[in-house]
């Protein structure tokens, strides 16, 4: 018996050892052979059908590391050595306060569009400092109203106050980011977001009260598209073409609007890391996603889609995918929205609180 | 015999050497990061640096901030909630198929059990949404059995948080109950019905005693692995309500603020070692 | 006549119990499976006739391959470090009395009291404040400390005095060390190896919060189906779900016929 069950220990044995020595070899044999470019981005940067073509144009691994927030982003480039990235993208609110910590490498603004970025999206106050450029503006988007249009009256949609009344009570799910939300908060309230200051925070925390007393759910972008996708809620607030547009096709019902008091501007930015060894790789990776060819596919990737900034995408995309982007719109929707607020450290923990007050009750 | 002949010392000498590695193991990449947490506990953040002098103005924001201390009370009732329930659910299940199930399914019985649990966690978990959810399964069902009269949502409260969490510990519970029902001896029992005992007494007096052991094993590591996540609330809960592990990861994604973090999750470590230390005489390992 | 009948209605509600509670926990799986071959693109009711589609994106999605490729690995390495250090640990604790053994077998089991989060979180900042990059290796590192105690656990309480006796005969024999512990003392503990091995691929396989924190760009299953479940909810993920749950059956199946059958042989 002795004999049998060592010679099935040592065939298992074997068969184990084999199979990891294996693996391990076929891992070193793939790794370090092409030149690779190493990218903190958001979900949208991860689509193949964006990523794939650059590389093979120029023969190059892209490495993906996506982030939750831009805390946890900071977090990662803090704890990382120099060099070990490339290309970072930045939430728009946030560019200032990366290039004051010095992270961001000075982009040649001659080689990128920048003129061909829609007015508003350009931020040059926010993406220049001292007269050289830093980030570039790629994507945009709202953050206003998606509803379903079967289960709620479109007309009640653009008027923010109907969302706080009972009539959509236990309909409505918003979406769990606090910077938009807040600032939406206070155009509900007839103030601009750049008027959020410390002492208006108790009047804004009774307001998501009553809006979290009216709601079913609060989620991030999965979570609160299933909740409009299941229909568990009819509403999303803080939702936009990027909550429905990817659904619209096979749920026509899905739509979103801007309402009267105005929408909240998202934009997201593309910059490279001062220490970045491969700041030409990584230009040309900026230059790619800015053409209009990768500006269309960013604009349609399978995470989230929002506006191009390059309004020469407009020619790349197809009339459906300028319909559910309501292309035709925008010029209207820039007039009237407002962008991030963006608070200083001690304010913006103060909102983070009220935040957590808010999903706490 | 002499106290330590030279077989024994080399002896000695090759079990700590057996022991080592397991120890340097745990040392270093265990308990060296935890020292280095709390460490971190006692500083700050403020804005984007790392000040580094001892304050206690951390655990003072937790005690004082209502929003932080409720997660933790919700946290704790959850996980007894979720305990309680997995336990009671349980229970039946392995003493039937300890009992009444026959010898030889017995071993299939268990792997049954275990097998849906080898599908991802997280697509688990979004499965009981879309089964919770208004319009999900349990809605359309209830709809077509007339039960209801309009689709009706389960999901997105702290009741489908528990239902998410039961539904992992109660298959858990079941194999640690198993495991040491099965190694009781039928001598207790018949002993018991020999003296007259009746199968509820028996049971009540001595067969389930005996599995106590069993049941605070796993009712333990329920209540562990319960307090400490952070997915199945995520996902399941639609934030009604904080959790503690959710109320970590807030500090850490929005605000990289790992002395805070680091706070909290002494804060969590020290509500489970007083549970441990309250159950430590059933958690002990005893050889066979 | 009466015997039988009354023992099946007796026994009725046992197995209505058995089935409603292995219904309960084949739930979500069941939905999980058939959803994977939803038609349109949201795996949410009504259900659109089979569709294969999903699939063939799983089997086309490369980063989707690769992590799956990168569990294993991390699975099957970190297991094997966590039986064999919890194999020497136990041997040694259990055949030898040394000085403070309940403080040592205490230390070696204190992680199975700390939540994976905690110990992800500290793996974090320690290897950030060490300068050590996030890798597979990471991950691998922070599995073998969730599963060290695991398998210390398992093993040690089945080093009892009966094997103990039986390696004091082979070693009375003339076995060497060595001997004792390759001949008689690892296969008769085949059992207890393999069900911790066992136990630790699962647990490390599964395994996400520690992966999530300590991995840069290679990343495990778990991690990966939660990066792709950020751009909304996707019957891809019902299919890899499905893809492993078939997996792990058909392992199953093939482990009881290869090691079990032949063992009882």
């Amino acid at each position: 018996m002795t004999s049998r069950i060592r010679g099935i220990t040592r065939r298992h044995g074997l068969l184990l050892g084999a199979a990891v020595l294996g693996a391990g070899l076929s891992f070193s044999a793939t790794a370090g052979a092409t030149e690779e470019l190493n990218a903190l981005v958001w979900c949208d940067h991860t689509d193949p059908a964006l990523i794939a073509p650059f590389e093979e144009a120029h023969g190059v691994k892209v490495n993906l590391k996506e982030y939750e927030g831009t805390g946890a982003a900071l977090a990662i480039v803090e704890q990382s050595r120099p060099g070990d990235w490339d290309v970072f993208v930045i939430d728009g609110v946030d560019v200032p306060r990366v290039v004051e910590a010095g992270l961001l490498a000075e982009l040649p603004a001659d080689q990128l569009p920048l003129n061909d970025i829609f007015d508003q999206v350009q931020m040059t106050d926010v993406t220049h400092k001292d007269g050289k450029m830093y980030a570039i503006m790629e994507k945009f988007g709202y953050n206003v109203i998606s509803y379903d249009k079967s289960k709620v009256d479109p007309a009640d949609m653009r008027d923010l106050t109907s969302l706080w009344s009972d009539k959509y009570k236990g309909r409505i799910a918003v979406y769990d980011y606090y910077i938009p939300l807040m600032d939406l908060v206070a155009l509900k309230m007839g103030m601009k977001p750049d008027d959020i200051t410390a002492d208006k925070l108790p009047a804004m925390k009774e307001e998501l009260f009553k809006l979290k007393e009216n709601s079913v759910m609060v989620g991030e972008v999965v979570s609160s598209t299933t909740a409009l996708a299941t229909g568990e809620a009819d509403i999303l607030i803080g939702g936009g073409e990027w909550a429905v547009a990817v659904m619209q096709a096979e749920n026509p019902n899905l739509d979103w609007v801007l309402p009267d008091q105005g929408g909240i501007l998202w934009s997201q930015s593309l910059a490279v890391f001062k220490d970045s060894e491969k700041k030409d790789l990584a230009l040309k990776f900026v230059q790619y996603i800015m053409s209009p060819e990768g500006q269309a596919r960013l604009a349609t990737s399978s995470c989230f889609w929002g506006m191009p900034a390059n309004k020469k995408a407009g020619a790349a995309l197809s009339d459906a995918q300028k319909a559910a982007l309501r292309w035709d719109e925008q010029e209207a929707f820039l007039a009237k929205s407002y962008r991030y607020f963006i608070p200083d450290a001690e304010l913006d923990a103060e909102m983070l609180d009220v935040w957590t007050e808010f999903l706490q009750h | 015999m002499s106290p330590s002949t030279p077989r024994q010392s080399s002896t000695r000498a090759r079990a700590w050497g057996f022991l080592l590695p397991a120890l340097l193991w745990t040392g270093a990449f265990f308990l060296a990061p935890l020292v280095i947490m709390a460490l971190y506990s006692l500083w700050q953040r403020v804005g984007t640096r790392l000040v580094t002098e001892f304050t206690l103005v951390n655990y003072h924001d937790f005690f004082a901030k209502s929003f932080l201390l409720k997660s933790l009370l919700n946290s704790i009732e959850v996980t007894l909630i979720v305990t309680l329930v997995s336990v009671l659910l349980a229970y039946p299940l392995a003493w039937i198929l300890a009992e009444r199930v026959p010898r030889r399914w017995q071993r299939l019985a268990l792997i049954l059990a275990i097998l849906p649990f080898w599908t991802s966690y997280v697509v688990r978990s979004y499965s009981w949404l879309l089964v919770l959810s208004e319009g999900g399964i349990l809605s359309n069902l209830l709809l077509d059995l007339g039960i209801t009269a309009e689709p009706v949502s389960f999901a997105n409260n702290r009741g489908a948080t528990v239902v998410g969490f039961v539904h992992f510990f109660v298959m858990l519970l079941t194999l640690t109950i198993y495991a040491n029902l099965v190694q009781l001896s039928p001598s207790y029992r018949k002993a018991a019905a020999d003296l007259g005992a009746g199968p509820l007494r028996s049971f009540w007096h001595v067969t389930l005693p005996l599995t106590l052991p069993g049941i605070m094993v796993g009712a333990f590591l329920t209540f562990v692995l319960c307090i400490g996540d952070y997915i199945t609330p995520q996902i399941l809960g639609g934030n009604r309500e904080l959790l503690l592990p959710q109320t970590i990861m807030l500090q850490i994604a929005r605000r990289s603020d790992f002395p805070m973090a680091s706070a909290l999750a002494m804060v969590l470590m020290a509500v489970v070692s007083l549970v441990y230390l309250a159950c430590a005489r059933w958690l002990k390992i005893d050889r066979v | 006549m009466r015997g039988p009948l009354l023992h099946l209605l007796r026994s009725l509600p046992l197995w209505g119990y058995v089935l409603l509670l292995y219904g309960f926990i084949f739930l979500p799986v069941a939905v999980l499976v058939l959803f994977s071959f939803q038609d349109s693109r949201l795996p949410v009711p009504p259900f659109n006739g089979p569709s294969l589609r999903w699939y063939e994106a799983v089997f086309s999605d490369a980063r989707l391959l690769e992590a799956l490729a990168n569990s294993v690995v991390v699975a099957l390495t970190s297991s094997l470090a966590a039986v064999v250090l919890g194999f020497l640990a136990a041997y040694a604790l259990a055949r030898h009395r040394l000085p403070f053994s309940g403080l040592l077998q205490g230390f070696l089991t204190a992680p199975l009291t700390v939540s994976y989060l905690i110990i992800a979180m500290g793996l974090l900042i320690t290897f950030n404040a060490l300068g050590v990059p996030k890798s597979l290796l990471t991950v691998g590192i922070g599995h073998v400390v969730i599963n060290l105690p695991l398998c210390f656990a398992i093993l040690y309480s089945q080093m009892g005095d009966h094997q103990a006796n039986i390696e004091r005969a082979a070693r009375d024999l003339g076995a060497r060390e060595w001997q004792v512990i390759t001949l008689v003392t690892v296969p008769m503990l085949w059992p207890a190896l393999f069900a911790s091995f066992f136990l630790s691929v699962t647990f490390s396989w599964d395994e996400f919060i520690i992966a999530f924190m300590v991995s840069r760009f290679d990343v495990t299953l778990p991690v990966e189906i939660w990066s792709m479940l950020r751009s909304g909810l996707n019957p891809k993920t019902n299919a890899i779900g499905s893809f492993v749950f078939l997996i792990s059956i058909a392992t199953v199946l093939v482990l009881d016929l290869v090691v079990f059958r032949s063992r009882k042989a």
